[in-house]
Formats: C-alpha cells, sequence, structure tokens
C-alpha cells in the first residue's frame, strides 16, 4: 500500500494509527539491532501520541496531513526530551532542549515521533561508519554502508521500520543514503525547508528533507514542513506546491526536456550509466527530450565543497567547548569530524583565508552560474545520485576515495537548488539510484517527474 | 631626552547598549539587570546546538543608523551584513560573536573623526570568582563606535567622551555611560601603539590614559622601547597591567555569518531616520548660539540635555532668550544639580518657567523671591504663582516700607551700625538681610543697599 493511501485508510479508520505504530515496533524490534538505525525510541510516547489520534478520528474530528504516521528524525534535529547527540561523544548527554521548525510542523500535523536516527558524525561523511554508536547496515544490500550521513533515516525507511523520516542534506547527505538504500530522498531548494534545530556541518549549504518509499511520502513530508519560517532568516517566501503532485503524473514527461551532462556519466561506474540509461529510455518513451550537455567545472566541485564545509564546521563547533554540553568536541570526536575542524581553523586564518576560502567562495559563484546555465535550456538534469557502489562494512577508504562519493551530489547544495533520488535498478541486488536536478524553486516539478517515472517502474 | 612635551594620539572604540525591549536575535528581554540571573534566556542567545538567529532586530539596526547620523557618518550603500569573530571565552556561548560591518564611516564629532559604526552581540557576564556565567545580557544590542587618534591629551579624550555620550542620550536609541565599555589606543611620538582594553566609564579613560602616559614616558625617558602590545586596566587601582596573552586573541577568523542573509538599507528608510532624528547636540549648541544670540557657555548648558534644551526653545518663544538662559543656568541648573536630577526627571514644564519669568518681569515678585520659589518647582504640581502665593512672596515693596524696615533694622542693631562706620565688611550684608527678613524678601536688594546707605550716612 502506498503512503497516500495508508494516510487515507487511517483517516477513515480502516486501519488505526495505533495498529500502523505496534506493527513498525515489531519489525524494529526485530531488526534493529542488527541494522542499528534507529538510536532511540520512545514507545510509550508515541503509543500515546496514537492512541490520541485515533481518538480523534473516532470522534469525526479533523486531523492532520501526517496523522497517524510513523516518523524517525535524524539525531542531528532538534526533539523536545529526546538525546540529541548528532551521533558524537560530544553531545552524547545532550537532551534537545527545544523543537526545531520541522519537528514543530510535524506535530502540528499530527504525524508521530518515534525516534532517532543514526547518522555520521555531526553528518560529517557520506557512510554513516563515523557514528559515535556504530555504522548503520545497509537493509538493502546487508554488509554494506547505508551510504551517508543521513545513513539511518534511509536505513528505517529501507527496513521498514517506520513510514517517513527526515534526514539533512549539506552535499549529499539525503541523496547519498536514498541512492544506496534503494529509497526516494529529497533535498529541496535553499530556504524551503526551515533549518532553525538542525545541528550545523555548513550552513550556507543545508536542507533538512525527507525519505520515504514512494513519492506521495516525500510529497506528503514536503507539504507538511516546508515553508517560510519568521525565526529563520535564510528560509524564504516563494514556496513551491507539493499539493496534488502526485494526482496527475501519467502525462508528466510529455515535452520535458531532460539534460544529460556527459561528464556526470564519465565519473560514474559502468553498471550504474547502463541503469541510469535504461531510465532515461524509459522517460523519452513518456514522451521527454534528451539534451546533451556539458559541465567543464566538475573537478572544481569536490574541493570547493569540502573548503566551504570546513570553514563553516569550524566555525559551527566552537560551541562545543566543553563547558556547557560536558566534552569538548576536538577531545572526544572522531579522525573526520577532527580533519574537518583543523582544516578549517588552519585556512579560515587572516593570513590563508584570501587563499583558500575566498578562492572557494569564487569557485562556487562560477559552479552555480554554470549549472543555473545548463538548467536555462531544459527542464531538468538526469544522473546518476552516486558514481560508485556502496563498499563493504569495514573496508577502508582513503579519505579522497571517501569524498568521491559526493562529487554528483555537492553542485545542488553549492547552487542551492532542488535535486531529488529515486531507485533505478540494481547491480547484483545493490541498488542504484538517479538523481533529477532542477531550477531554483522547480521542487514540483522534479517531484512530479519522481512520481511519473516511479509509476512505469 | 627628558622632554616633557611628547605628543600623545589617542583613539577610542567605544561600546554602547542600545535600547531595545528585545535582543539582537531574539525576543528575550533586555532588562538583564533587574531580572534574575539566567532568567532572559532561551536557546537562540544561549546558542543552543542548532539554533538559528532571528532576524535582526530592527529597533536596533534604526537606532544604530540613526546614531551614525548623528555622528556625521555616511551610511554605507551597499549590502551590510554580520560577520562571525571567533574566540573562545566563558561568557560566549558560541564561540563567536556577530558584529556587523560598518553601517557608517567618515562621521565627525568635536574635531574627532569617526572611523566607522557598527553594530554588535553583547556577550553573557562571566563571574571568575564564582565560576558562573549569566546570560541575561548575551544577545543584546550594542553599538561600536570607532575613532581616528585624533585625540592628543586624556583631557581630549574625556570631552570627547562626554559629547559622546549627550548624542547617544539625544538619540534615544541607546543607553547610557553606565553600559559603556571602551577600548583605549594610545602611542605616544617615537612608541609604538598600546591597546588598553576593560575601561567602563569615562572617568576610567581619562584615568587610564593619565596613567599609560605617565608610565610611557618614563620608559621613554629610560631609553627602554615601547612594544606593541594589550594592556587590561584595573579600575580599582587606576593602572594599567599587561594583559596575559590569552586573553588577547591573535586571530579571529572572521566569516560572514552564513545564518544571516545580507541586507540592504534602503535609501527611504534612511531619509525617513535623517528626518526623525534629533538634532544632535553640538549641531544644537551652535545653532543657539547663532539664533538666540546667547553666550556658548549658556548654549552649552541649555542643550545639555535634550528635554532642557527643548524646554529653553519654547520657553524663548515667551521670553527674551538671554534672560531665560540666565535664569536656567544660573538658577534652575542649581537647584536641579542640589536635587540630583535632570530637567525631565523634575517635572518642571516650560510654561511653569515662563509663568516664573513673567512674575519676574511684572514686578510681581522679585529676584530673590524668584530663587526662592524656583527652589519649590521640582516635582511639584503646584504652578509658581501658586507656590508664590503659599510662600508669602507676592509683591515687589513699596518704598514706604522699605525705608521703614530699614529704619527698624539700623534701629535694632546698634552694634553692626557701628561695625559699618569701622568699615568692616560684613556690617552691610547683614543688615541688608535684616531688610530682607522684615520685608519677607520682597525687597529689592539694589534699593535697600542704596537706602541703607543713605540711612547710615546721616
Ligand atoms: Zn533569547
Amino acid at each position: 500500500m502506498n503512503l497516500l493511501d495508508k494516510s487515507r485508510s487511517i483517516k477513515n479508520h480502516d486501519i488505526t494509527a495505533s495498529d500502523n505504530l505496534e506493527s513498525y515496533l515489531k519489525t524494529i524490534k526485530k531488526k534493529n539491532p542488527k541494522i542499528n538505525a534507529f538510536l532511540e525510541i520512545k514507545e510509550d510516547e508515541a503509543a500515546q501520541k496514537a492512541e490520541k489520534v485515533d481518538a480523534r478520528i473516532k470522534k469525526g474530528e479533523k486531523v492532520g496531513k501526517l496523522a497517524g504516521l510513523t516518523i524517525g528524525i535524524k539525531s542531528n534535529i532538534n526533539i523536545e526530551d529526546f538525546i540529541i547527540s548528532a551521533a558524537s561523544k560530544t553531545l552524547e548527554n545532550y537532551v534537545g532542549s527545544y523543537n526545531a521548525t520541522v519537528i514543530k510542523r510535524i506535530e502540528a500535523e499530527d504525524g508521530i515521533i518515534l525516534g532517532t536516527t543514526n547518522m555520521d558524525e555531526f553528518a560529517a561523511g557520506s557512510s554513516t561508519e563515523t557514528s559515535y554508536f556504530g555504522p548503520a547496515d545497509n537493509p538493502a544490500a546487508p554488509g554494506r554502508i547505508p551510504g551517508g550521513s543521513s545513513g539511518g533515516s534511509a536505513a528505517v525507511i529501507a527496513a521498514e521500520m517506520c513510514d517517513l523520516s527526515l534526514g539533512s542534506d549539506t552535499g549529499g547527505s539525503i541523496r547519498n543514503p536514498a541512492s544506496h538504500c534503494g529509497v526516494m530522498g529529497f533535498k529541496s531548494t535553499y530556504g524551503v525547508v526551515s533549518r532553525q534545530g538542525l545541528l550545523d556541518l555548513a550552513m550556507s549549504l543545508e536542507q533538512i528533507g525527507p525519505f520515504a518509499r514512494d513519492a506521495g511520502g516525500i510529497a506528503l513530508m514536503l507539504d507538511s514542513i516546508a515553508g517560510y519560517d519568521p525565526m529563520e532568516c535564510t528560509t524564504i517566501k516563494e514556496i513551491p506546491n507539493f499539493h496534488e503532485i502526485t494526482q496527475n503524473s501519467q502525462d508528466v514527461m510529455k515535452g520535458m526536456k531532460l539534460g544529460v551532462v556527459k561528464e556526470f556519466f564519465d565519473v560514474s561506474d559502468n553498471r550504474i550509466v547502463n541503469i541510469i540509461e535504461e531510465s532515461i529510455d524509459k522517460m523519452t518513451d513518456m514522451g521527454a527530450e534528451v539534451v546533451e550537455l556539458n559541465f567543464k567545472h566538475l573537478d572544481l566541485c569536490i574541493p570547493t565543497y569540502y573548503l566551504i564545509n570546513y570553514v563553516e564546521f569550524f566555525s559551527a563547533t566552537r560551541k562545543y567547548d566543553g563547558r556547557k554540553y560536558g566534552y569538548r568536541i576536538e577531545e572526544v570526536c572522531g579522525e573526520e569530524v577532527l580533519r574537518r575542524i583543523h582544516i578549517g581553523s588552519y585556512i579560515s586564518q587572516k593570513e590563508y583565508s584570501g587563499k583558500y576560502y575566498k578562492k572557494a567562495l569564487q569557485a562556487r559563484s562560477l559552479i552555480r552560474r554554470e549549472i543555473t546555465g545548463l538548467l536555462d535550456g531544459v527542464d531538468a538534469l538526469i544522473s546518476p545520485t552516486v558514481p560508485k557502489l556502496p563498499h563493504k562494512l569495514g573496508e577502508s577508504l582513503n579519505t579522497m576515495d571517501m569524498y568521491a562519493y559526493d562529487v554528483l551530489t555537492v553542485i545542488a547544495n553549492l547552487a542551492g537548488i532542488p535535486a531529488g533520488s529515486m531507485k533505478a535498478g540494481e547491480v547484483n541486488g545493490i541498488p542504484v539510484g538517479l538523481q533529477i536536478q532542477g531550477k531554483p524553486l522547480d521542487d514540483a516539478k522534479i517531484m512530479g517527474m519522481m512520481a511519473g517515472l516511479e509509476e512505469i517502474q | 631626552m627628558g622632554g616633557i612635551f611628547i605628543k600623545m594620539k589617542c583613539g577610542l572604540e567605544i561600546h554602547v547598549q542600545l535600547e531595545t525591549d528585545s535582543k539582537l536575535f531574539c525576543d528575550c528581554r533586555t532588562n538583564y539587570q533587574d531580572a534574575p540571573a539566567n532568567s532572559n534566556i532561551c536557546f537562540v542567545c544561549l546558542n543552543q546546538p542548532g539554533a538559528k538567529p532571528y532576524p535582526p532586530n530592527e529597533h536596533a539596526m534604526n537606532g544604530a543608523i540613526k546614531i551614525a547620523l548623528m555622528l556625521g557618518c555616511k551610511i554605507a550603500e551597499d549590502e551590510t551584513y554580520f560577520l562571525r569573530k571567533h574566540y573562545d571565552y566563558p561568557d560566549l556561548p558560541s564561540g563567536y560573536q556577530r558584529t556587523s560591518i560598518p553601517i557608517g564611516y567618515e562621521g565627525n564629532l568635536n574635531d574627532v573623526s569617526i572611523r566607522e559604526v557598527h553594530i554588535e552581540e553583547d556577550p553573557g557576564q562571566y563571574k571568575p570568582d564564582l565560576g558562573v556565567v549569566d546570560f541575561n545580557r548575551s544577545g543584546i544590542p550594542l553599538i561600536e563606535i570607532v575613532t581616528e587618534p585624533d585625540m592628543r591629551s586624556p583631557e581630549e579624550a574625556r570631552n570627547f567622551l562626554r559629547e559622546l555620550i549627550r548624542v547617544l542620550e539625544y538619540s534615544g536609541s541607546a543607553r547610557g555611560e553606565g553600559t559603556m565599555r571602551a577600548d583605549v589606543n594610545i602611542s605616544l611620538e617615537g612608541g609604538k601603539r598600546a591597546e588598553i582594553k576593560n575601561i567602563n566609564s569615562i572617568k576610567g579613560a581619562y584615568k587610564a590614559l593619565k596613567y599609560e602616559m605617565v608610565r610611557q614616558k618614563n620608559l621613554i625617558r629610560r631609553g627602554v622601547e615601547i612594544k606593541q602590545e594589550t594592556r587590561a586596566f584595573l579600575e580599582s587601582q587606576m593602572i594599567t597591567v599587561p594583559m596575559r596573552l590569552k586573553e588577547e586573541a591573535d586571530d579571529y577568523r572572521y566569516i560572514p555569518d552564513p545564518d544571516l542573509p545580507p541586507m540592504l538599507a534602503e535609501y527611504e528608510q534612511i531619509e525617513v531616520i535623517r528626518e526623525k532624528m534629533p538634532e544632535p547636540p553640538h549641531i544644537k549648541t551652535e545653532r543657539f548660539i547663532q539664533e538666540y544670540g546667547i553666550q556658548k557657555e549658556y548654549a552649552k548648558v541649555m542643550t545639555s540635555e535634550l528635554a532642557l534644551a527643548d524646554a529653553f526653545e519654547e520657553i524663548v518663544k515667551h521670553v527674551e532668550p538671554s534672560f531665560a538662559a540666565i535664569w536656567m543656568r544660573d538658577e534652575l541648573k542649581r537647584v536641579l544639580n542640589y536635587n540630583k536630577m535632570s530637567f525631565d526627571e523634575s517635572g518642571i514644564k516650560p510654561a511653569d518657567i515662563v509663568e516664573l519669568l513673567d512674575l519676574i518681569n511684572d514686578k510681581k515678585v522679585t529676584p530673590k523671591a524668584a530663587k526662592k520659589i524656583i527652589e519649590k518647582m521640582p516635582k511639584n504640581d503646584a504652578s509658581p504663582l501658586k507656590i508664590a502665593e503659599d510662600m508669602g512672596l507676592i509683591g515687589v515693596s513699596d518704598e514706604e516700607s522699605v525705608l521703614k524696615a530699614v529704619n527698624q533694622a539700623i534701629d535694632e542693631n546698634p552694634q553692626a551700625v557701628s561695625d559699618y562706620h569701622e568699615g568692616k565688611k560684613g556690617a552691610m550684608n547683614f543688615l541688608i538681610g535684616q531688610v530682607m527678613r522684615l520685608t519677607r524678601g520682597k525687597a529689592d536688594p539694589g534699593e535697600t543697599s542704596r537706602f541703607l546707605k543713605e540711612a547710615l550716612a546721616k
């Protein structure tokens, strides 16, 4: 049953919210110990909320869009009374002291927050292996990384441990694990979803966004959480209309111009390329038109992304000085977090910032101009989400090989454009994700295309 | 060597809190001194993990623009934005302080060039002895005014600061000297620049500069090279000491705050502020001299307080300006100073002053009686006329009753009379006082003196 049907069934009292929750709790008990995707679950609180929703539905009261649906939240988004550790020892004792705007909005729509999910420490990673609480497994390809940094939020969806989840995407941290776990994930235009309450990795790049097993779920969650937030200065007033996206997706591909960037395929594993090309063929069968394009600055993207990431992360972590949350971050964090802090500290020094940070900001403008230029002539860009397949848990990669996972996802963050990932196929049972990127505020159009492609798969 | 007249140069960086109800980036109240410790706080001003600033407080931004305009600054036409200034200290919950790029620049006050004016957030208050931090103050908007090193003596710096505090008070958008924190830089001819931190009052700035000047002169005299350094002022001992290196951040690693998009001050908005802003006191002083023909010292006193200046302008619609200025400077200010209150606090209305001065002009009371009346005017609902009636001060004595009192005074005080004839100085004043007593102050002192001299000459 797809998510929108389930939502209707709960509202019609065909299924109760309590039964829905109960069945997920059973799955969690069975699967989570091995997958390690949920970090903390509040069963009793969730059960009470589910009962309340059921009672209101029974009385014929109006309930919210997410009524009775169970939701996992990445553990870097503030929820009152949950441990919000960002999977770091630094914050192992930090209890969320307020609700992030997205949490308030989920609660206002009667969604049931079940627990927090595993992730790379402070979202600094692409595999969920750097979590202080140990790595999460990939439910779709057991024994392999689920991707990251929102690996737990992708895994809880892939393993059917809840209906929907939230992650955060700084350089692909939603789309990357969605791709590896074979689920849908979406990063909106910068400023569409409030970051108020999201623990910072790189503030100018990141957005909170949803994971779901189908396009309806993504649309429902975005419709609930997106929107201007007077308490967060980088949110924007124009909001894409996510409503009714999935109502009429039959003809969505007709006349669509799909940009296919040669370099995005050149850097990707052939087996992945083949699968994405098959999907593009299906889209042209539905009436879309392919436009071949070139992107000159692909080799600039990873260095630019990481330099900005390091500097903003260094700044963001200054509050973890050991005075308020128990530990000084540098004394307890993992290797990757420490690397980013040290390099960030180094390159933001007065004498070097011109050489590195300012150059990175210039390169960012260049990349943004080039990608929006390409998007001018087409409706969307189609590519693999990740250029390679997820490695096996325990396999050790050097830093540059690790960063290479991100080359196709960081562009959307550098340019602030919307991008979604959905499953296109499998290589030896390992999911392969297809990424659709669009113009700023074309979030709904991309969602529509994802829904259309979903129907023919 | 041994030159006594070594030239000095001094520049100031002055921080004063802006007057707003809520903090710069959240809705918390700013009455931090009245509130119990750590009660005016929220996740934003505590910078809890994940917290983002709300949009900058508009009152604070407009207040800063107003003050910059009053200091004759140009207003930044490009986008302004906030920087993160990183340093590690217990009072700074995020590990960085948000500070704007200049909002105004190239201003001038009393021949001291203003380099720039910008806005910052106040940190919390760290109490090292208790090891605790009170974050009530964290996030309160500050204005920082940076001067060029244009002051040549501690006295000049003190005068500048007094004038600046007056401008800030006039603006109605800043808190007073009580919230002032200043860094002072000083260099003597032939030496490097020293920066002195931890200065919290005008007097402190003056004392720190005095001390530092003597210290540096002595070093120069002994042939010791003055190195560039940061020193702290110890208010309790009125001396400066080298700052521990730890407190001296080497590199703040400024970056634009990614959570706060750049802002553009609209030309129209600036013009609205410019039209509404109070005339700065130093400009008002000049205008009073020109427009009302009063002396500079009088004009300065009239403009020492905005409410007083406004009252003066109201009063001179009805009374001759130099007459009003004399009475307001000599008598009104005397009474206000005695009561330790501002004109605003006294509750005296311009109409009350007009009424009092009219009573004098119309010879309904003597100047001496008027001085008694004005003493009763602060925090008094009764009009000057009513006060005069209650005190029995109405009426200037006629010649006959003054003469009668003169004769009575002479008859009753033979000792004073003989003292007078022996040329003892106090005797005349004593006799005048007796006449005043007998006439209940209604006699004119000049007239009384003349009558007394004539009567004693007989
Ligand atoms: Zn606050």
